[in-house]
């Protein structure tokens, strides 16, 4: 029974943190923001869901291949976001979108581009 | 047990909400974070509707969806890089 | 282009073979000899780009537990706090941000080292490595960070990235 509560608080703080990044992809108010909101999908409220199901295959289904693939999909989520976020700002910022208000310390444009 | 499906379908609802800014997004960027970050809710809703339903097939599904979401995100991160050389070159 | 070295190539295939057992999951002899040989096949043609330094620096302990050690202790914490602060700043209305880009130098040397640091810092929330430059044998990152408190250069490189680059300089010397 224990095992089936920290499964459930598990969920809830994945499922909180994948709220909190709904909610700053809809609201914040320029690009580059709403890819900082959308990694917090991608770690605390992805990996908070895939330890809860894989204390779940483990303790509750007894099943090792259940549990190898939920920790594979979680590896290969937390292994690939961060190259492919990297390659969507840096494209981002090469084909020449800026935010609306103009940001205070702007390094990579004094230096590179523009 | 049911918890796992009702945790499945708010997370469904989160990615089918993430679509407004799918629709919406003023950029290309800005469109493909946001169908980035469905892309990782729907993988996590699968991984719970497998251990609900207790078929395996799902879980590779979520494999699947994985690796070719982030295909798509280095597709178009290159294709925004190429964009830039493309006005300046006429 | 570099040429295939034939300890690249081991490591290639021991890494594709195990993929493959992790996703067919099951040993029966015909299934084992098809991923052997389909391995061989992709770590003969990838290898010359998947490896680049020594390919079996693993084997040392030392090494390989603060590698773990890093990973499993120290990178979590960092994980955790930053998503709490980005939660919080979604939370109240997105409106408390200052977002900016700045240029922090990176005293890492390998290559691995460093592409380790910048998935590193990308994958906290609050901030992501859009571009990686050199200059005069010193290597700088540029990094948009969602709140702007430090000025660019030594300071700011301290408050992102002390922690993360103080555990895998122990990894990767």
């Amino acid at each position: 029974m224990a095992i089936r509560i920290i499964v459930d608080l598990l969920l809830v703080i994945g499922a909180v943190f994948a709220l909190a990044g709904t909610i700053g992809v809809l609201k914040m108010p320029d690009t580059y923001s709403r890819m900082q909101a959308s990694t917090c999908i991608a770690t605390l409220g992805m990996l908070g869901v895939a330890l809860g199901a894989l204390l779940y295959a483990i303790f509750v289904m007894h099943s090792a291949g259940t549990a190898v693939k939920v920790a594979l999909v979680a590896g290969l989520i937390l292994a690939t976001n961060p190259v492919g976020s990297h390659a969507i700002a840096k494209g981002a910022y090469k084909s020449g979108i800026r935010p609306e208000k103009k940001m205070e310390v702007d390094d990579l444009g004094r230096d590179l581009y523009d | 047990m049911s918890e796992l499906v009702i945790f499945a379908v708010f997370l469904a609802l989160l990615a089918a909400l993430l679509m407004v800014r799918v629709a919406k997004g003023p950029t290309a960027a800005d469109r493909m974070v946001a169908g980035d970050a469905a892309d990782t809710l729907i993988c996590c809703a699968m991984i719970l509707f497998s251990l609900f339903s207790g078929r395996g097939i799902y879980l590779d599904i979520s494999i699947v969806c994985a690796a070719f979401g982030f295909i798509d995100t280095m597709l178009v991160g290159r294709y925004l890089e190429k964009e830039r050389g493309k006005k300046d070159g006429n | 282009m570099q040429k295939t070295k034939f300890p690249a190539v081991v490591v290639t295939f021991i890494l594709c073979f195990a993929f493959w057992l992790l996703l067919t999951w099951s040993f029966a002899v015909q299934e084992l000899i098809a991923g052997a040989v389909v391995s061989l096949a992709v770590a003969l043609f990838t290898a010359r780009f998947f490896i680049h330094e020594k390919a079996f620096w693993l084997c040392n302990p030392v090494k390989l537990f603060s590698g773990l050690f890093f990973w499993v202790c120290v990178f979590p914490v960092e994980l955790v706090k930053a998503n709490v602060d980005m939660a919080r700043r979604c939370f109240s209305g997105c409106r408390n941000i200052n977002p900016g880009i700045v240029k922090v130098p990176v005293d890492l040397k390998s290559d691995y080292g460093q592409a380790a640091l910048a998935n590193a810092i990308t994958l906290t929330p609050g901030t992501i490595t859009m571009e990686v430059a050199e200059e005069e044998g010193q290597t700088y990152y540029y990094i948009h960070w969602i709140d702007v408190t430090k000025p660019s250069g030594k300071e700011a490189g301290d408050a992102i990235k002390g922690t993360l680059e103080k555990g895998l300089r122990r990894v990767w010397e």
